[in-house]
């Protein structure tokens, strides 16, 4: 489930409930830290007006500002997200449909000036999500069992104590080389990601700037990706965001792209 | 001065050892310091307004020159061999560490979105290569369907595929083309053959190749000039002598250099060329009046005959130099630094040159004692005033027959005026290799197959204005001027903006029918398309055609050839273009080195003339002060001119085109010319103090002056034939036009200058006056 996971901000990092286990009675494992993360409770649905702004490296911006609803099925996650912002692709919609089995995405794209919902193949799950500097993989279920997870060390910084956990992709053609996860010990939040490319090198930062309760739900609302070879960057901004409304199935469908928010 | 001079010849040893221990230290330097500069850019000025733009607009685009790796397989490339091979090569390049994988461009890494019944198809073309017969089929006809891909990474034909991986500026070498090289070999088999080729190839094979074949010619050089003056001089000793001084100031002029940390250019080869043209002159003057004077005086001694030559010889030799370092310094007029640094550092090896020559030359005669003696018949008939029968003959016939000469020299004067009109400017790297070499023959292989190994870029800038490449208008114009310039310039192969995808993106929504390949109507659309290949392509291809506002454009354009006729045939096409696109407040730049390198050339053309006619006024100042005479300044510039017009005429006539190496040639026109005429006044004027007879002076000076004169032409005429045999054709260039401007300034000065201060009676007209009274 790929684009639900922008609401959710970034799911491999992030939440912990508040009511993650604070107390570690003994040592954790670098697997089992991953774990808890990936364990954490997120809602069944949840709405949200996303703002993500994209920031090369001399300076300019492209803003977009998309409202989108996601809801979990259980063996399918489906989103839909209309384009409010800029003026000349409003009402642009995309909905994803993301399933637990191997199968890939189903994705469509409604365009309003061409008036047609059309049906996007990608085999491409390395691909960058709408020009930003997350990849769509970035944004999905990374499953524990992918990575071989170590506990690197553990860290305080500014009073808040870390666990540092270093990931190997056990697929060696994979994208990254390795991820160094920077997670709180009291929520298990993620909050800060570093991406090494193929080659080992350094290739991008993720920071959480910002996470909130909402509904019982800790919520990452303020991200930053910084890709530190091409010096590209963007950020991610939830507004809005509402969890377990009960959005109904009958939102996800093409008819419902068509017709906008 | 003389005082010194002679003074000096006392400590002889000291001289000598002086010399020598800065040289040391030079050489020194040139060992610590000496670097070779490769990268073109650095060779161009960085504060010109053409190059800040270009830079810029690079950087915003990301702009680099390619090397361009092509695969042949006559049989077809859509078997599993031949794309295994190009999967292997494409991730090979990817992990070269001078190439950054995302530069690295092939059938293997590009994405094919296509149009279906219901929607869209983003995928690579294989990542597995294909082995049944079914998938390579459907390879093929996914790779025909996509104009994107076929005809720029495919050829038409289906027998060639390639890997285009940019690189940076400053990241070619001869190791890493060597390394390119050895892991493209690696993988050919039978049927499978692999090119490279590329700008940064040619370019850097260039910056090599000549200086490295000046290194193996110039001691070839040395040695035939070494035979030569030989055989002139009479005398070993005096040979040695006076290629030490050329051989000297050579290294001084390096060891400066180095020392003050120069990198050595490309037109710094040119340095040595001018020296030993230059250098060997004061030489051959001075031997030539020591043979004159010994051959007179055989009982003289050593520092008598020494003394002699200092006294009549010191003021031509400071007067030709001087002059010839002015020629020089006028360079500094020129924009591009590589010419400022040769202009002063050949100006100061001149100098260098004519301090070895009026010190060094006489201390080394000190030791190593005079040449032999050839005394001299005083009885005998020599059919005129000097001591040689050629030279009385010879003035004499220049002086009776002077309409000949002037006559001669109107016409030619006429013929190099329409020889230069035909003249063209080249900054083609290309042109400058053989024409059988592999850089050639791999990049028209390449250019038969594709759509051009060069490249010029088209930055339309809508200044500000944001979205501005979001309306179809403009698009459309865009399109319009792309299938123009594809359509009536052969040479043109390929053109490619924002346009291609927006076309392709409508083609693909509409199911990739035929007629939506074109720029739709609405400005919505063409957004929503934009932002749906960002949401599925790569966004970074659209990085490389427009910004971020979509308020500047970048449209490329693949030529078939680099010369300057192709790039302007291109750019005089795009120009008609220029008031359309001035409507929507956009104006046209460009960018990328084929067009840095069509402006670099003319500034170097544009400096060159600047100081052409600079360093032509300061001569004619500094010859009319020197003789206190207006009339000898414009008669002595005379053999120059005449130099200069044959050169560029016989260029013209040759359909030698002008380009960095051929246009600082005029600099040696000026340099030699002036060094012939400077010496031929001297003696002239010294022997008109003499006599009332304007034959008997003529008839000296040809004697004396006028056979250094030709020693000096011959010597330098068969050192610089040898250039013809280069291999680098620059430099047999070179090797002929230094060979006729020495020829042409010789003849001038013995004939038409001759002539010209026989006919001005300068020197006699006082004489005249007191007769007739």
């Amino acid at each position: 489930m790929k684009t639900l996971k922008i609401t959710l901000a970034t799911a491999v990092i992030l939440l912990a409930g508040g009511l993650a286990n604070r107390m570690t009675a003994q040592q954790l494992t670098g697997r089992e830290i991953i774990e808890k993360v990936y364990n954490l409770p997120t809602g069944e649905d949840q709405t949200s007006d996303l703002t993500m702004t994209l920031i090369n490296k001399s300076g300019s911006e492209r803003v977009r500002k998309i409202k989108q609803f996601t809801r979990d099925f259980g063996n399918v996650e489906k989103s839909i997200m209309f384009f409010t912002a800029p003026a000349d692709v409003k009402n642009t919609s995309f909905m994803n449909w993301s399933y637990d089995s191997d199968k890939p995405d189903d994705q469509w794209i409604y365009l309003p000036a061409l008036k047609k919902v059309k049906r996007i193949s990608s085999d491409s799950k390395s691909d960058y999500f709408m020009g930003s500097d997350f990849t769509y993989d970035d944004l999905g279920d990374r499953k524990v069992d992918d990575d071989t997870h170590k506990l690197l060390r553990e860290e305080t910084i500014d009073g808040v104590d870390y666990y540092v956990v270093e990931s190997i992709p056990k697929d060696e053609d994979y994208m990254y080389s390795k991820t160094v996860t920077w997670i709180r010990k009291d929520n298990f939040i993620g909050l800060k990601k570093e991406f090494y490319d193929e080659d080992g090198e350094l290739l991008k930062i993720l920071k959480i700037k910002k996470f909130e309760e909402i509904s019982g739900f800790l919520v990452i609302t303020h991200s930053e990706m910084e890709n530190v070879q091409k010096n590209h960057r963007t950020k991610m901004e939830l507004d809005n965001i509402k969890i377990n409304t009960g959005i109904s199935a009958s939102k996800f469908t093409e008819r419902m792209m068509m017709r906008g928010i | 001065m003389e005082k010194l001079l002679n003074k000096l010849l006392d400590y002889k040893w000291w001289t000598m050892l002086v010399i020598l221990l800065i040289s040391a230290y030079f050489v020194f330097e040139m060992r610590q310091n000496t670097r070779m500069e490769t990268n073109l850019d650095k060779y161009m000025p960085q504060d010109h307004p053409a190059f800040i733009y270009s830079d810029k607009a690079e950087s915003w685009f990301n702009i680099k020159d390619g090397i361009i790796i092509a695969i042949e397989n006559k049989k077809g490339i859509f078997n599993t061999q031949t794309l295994d091979t190009l999967k292997q090569l494409t991730k090979r390049f990817q992990k070269f560490p001078e190439i950054d994988k995302d530069d690295v461009t092939s059938l293997y890494t590009a994405d094919n979105i296509i149009g279906t019944e219901d929607g869209m198809d983003v995928k690579r073309f294989f990542k597995r290569v294909p082995k049944s017969p079914e998938k390579l089929a459907e390879l093929k006809k996914n790779v025909e369907n996509n104009e994107m891909v076929f005809g720029r990474l495919v050829s038409t034909d289906e027998t060639v595929t390639v890997i285009i991986a940019e690189i940076d500026d400053d990241v070619f070498s001869q190791e890493f083309y060597k390394k390119i090289l050895k892991t493209a070999q690696a993988s050919e088999t039978d049927d499978i053959r692999i090119y490279v080729a590329g700008r940064p190839i040619v370019e850097g094979t260039m910056a090599l190749l000549g200086p490295e074949d000046m290194k193996r010619m110039v001691p070839i050089v040395l040695l035939v000039i070494f035979i030569v003056l030989f055989i002139t001089l009479r005398s070993f000793k005096g040979t040695l002598i006076t290629l030490g001084v050329v051989f000297f100031s050579t290294i001084w002029a390096f060891g400066l250099m180095a020392a003050v940390n120069i990198p050595i250019y490309a037109v710094s080869t040119m340095i040595p060329v001018m020296l030993i043209a230059i250098g060997v002159a004061d030489g051959i003057h001075l031997y030539s009046h020591l043979h004159t004077f010994i051959d007179h005086n055989p009982t003289a001694s050593k520092k008598e005959a020494i003394q002699d030559m200092l006294q009549h010889m010191w003021k031509p030799v400071v007067m030709t130099s001087i002059t010839t370092a002015v020629g020089f310094i006028s360079l500094l007029t020129s924009q591009v630094y590589p010419v400022k640094y040769f202009g002063i550092f050949t100006a100061f090896g001149v100098m260098v040159a004519m301090a070895f020559s009026l010190v060094f030359l006489p201390a080394g005669i000190m030791i190593f004692g005079l040449p032999k003696a050839r005394p001299i018949d005083p009885d005998e008939d020599k059919g005129g005033h000097s001591h040689s029968r050629i030279a009385n003959n010879f003035a004499a016939a220049v002086i009776k027959y002077k309409y000949v000469s002037v006559i001669g020299t109107a016409v030619i004067i006429v013929l190099s005026v329409i020889g230069m009109q035909k003249i063209w400017i080249n900054s083609s790297f290309l042109d400058k290799f053989e024409k059988d070499s592999d850089i050639v023959q791999t990049d028209n292989f390449i250019n038969e197959h594709f759509g051009g190994t060069s490249t010029i870029n088209l930055i339309l800038d809508a200044e500000g204005k944001k979205d501005t490449f979001k309306n179809p208008d403009v698009l459309k114009l865009v399109d319009k001027m792309q299938k123009d310039v594809d359509s009536t310039l052969y040479v043109v192969g390929n053109t490619f903006s924002l346009a291609d995808y927006i076309n392709r993106m409508n083609k693909v929504m509409n199911a990739d029918k035929e007629e939506f390949n074109t720029i739709p109507d609405s400005k919505n659309m063409i957004a929503q398309y934009l932002l749906l290949y960002e949401m599925s392509g790569d966004p970074e291809n659209l990085n490389k055609v427009v910004d971020y506002d979509y308020e500047k454009l970048n449209v490329t354009f693949q030529l078939k050839s680099d010369n300057s006729k192709a790039i302007n045939s291109a750019l005089d096409v795009i120009h008609k273009y220029e008031d359309d696109f001035k409507k929507y407040g956009i104006t046209m730049n460009y960018a990328g080195s084929g067009y840095k390198g069509l402006v670099f050339t003319d500034l170097i053309l544009e400096g060159q003339i600047m100081s052409l006619i600079l360093s032509l006024i300061i001569i004619i100042v500094l010859l009319s002060i020197m003789f206190r005479n207006i009339g000898i300044g414009l008669i002595g510039s005379v053999p120059i001119i005449i130099t200069a017009l044959i050169s560029f005429g016989i260029m013209g006539f040759l359909g030698i085109p002008l380009n960095t190496t051929t246009a600082l040639l005029s600099s040696i026109a000026i340099g030699i010319g002036i060094d012939y005429a400077v010496h031929f006044l001297e003696q002239y004027r010294h022997n008109a103090s003499n006599t009332n007879d304007k034959l008997v002076a003529a008839q000296k000076t040809m004697a004396h002056s006028g056979k250094a004169i030709i020693y000096n032409a011959i010597v330098v005429i068969a050192g610089f034939l040898v250039l013809l045999f280069s291999v680098f054709p620059p430099n047999r260039e070179l090797g002929a036009l230094v060979s006729l401007n020495m020829f042409t300034s010789f003849v001038g000065t013995l004939t038409i200058m001759l002539v010209l201060l026989y006919m001005s009676n300068i020197y006699f007209k006082k004489k005249k006056k007191k007769i007739t009274k």
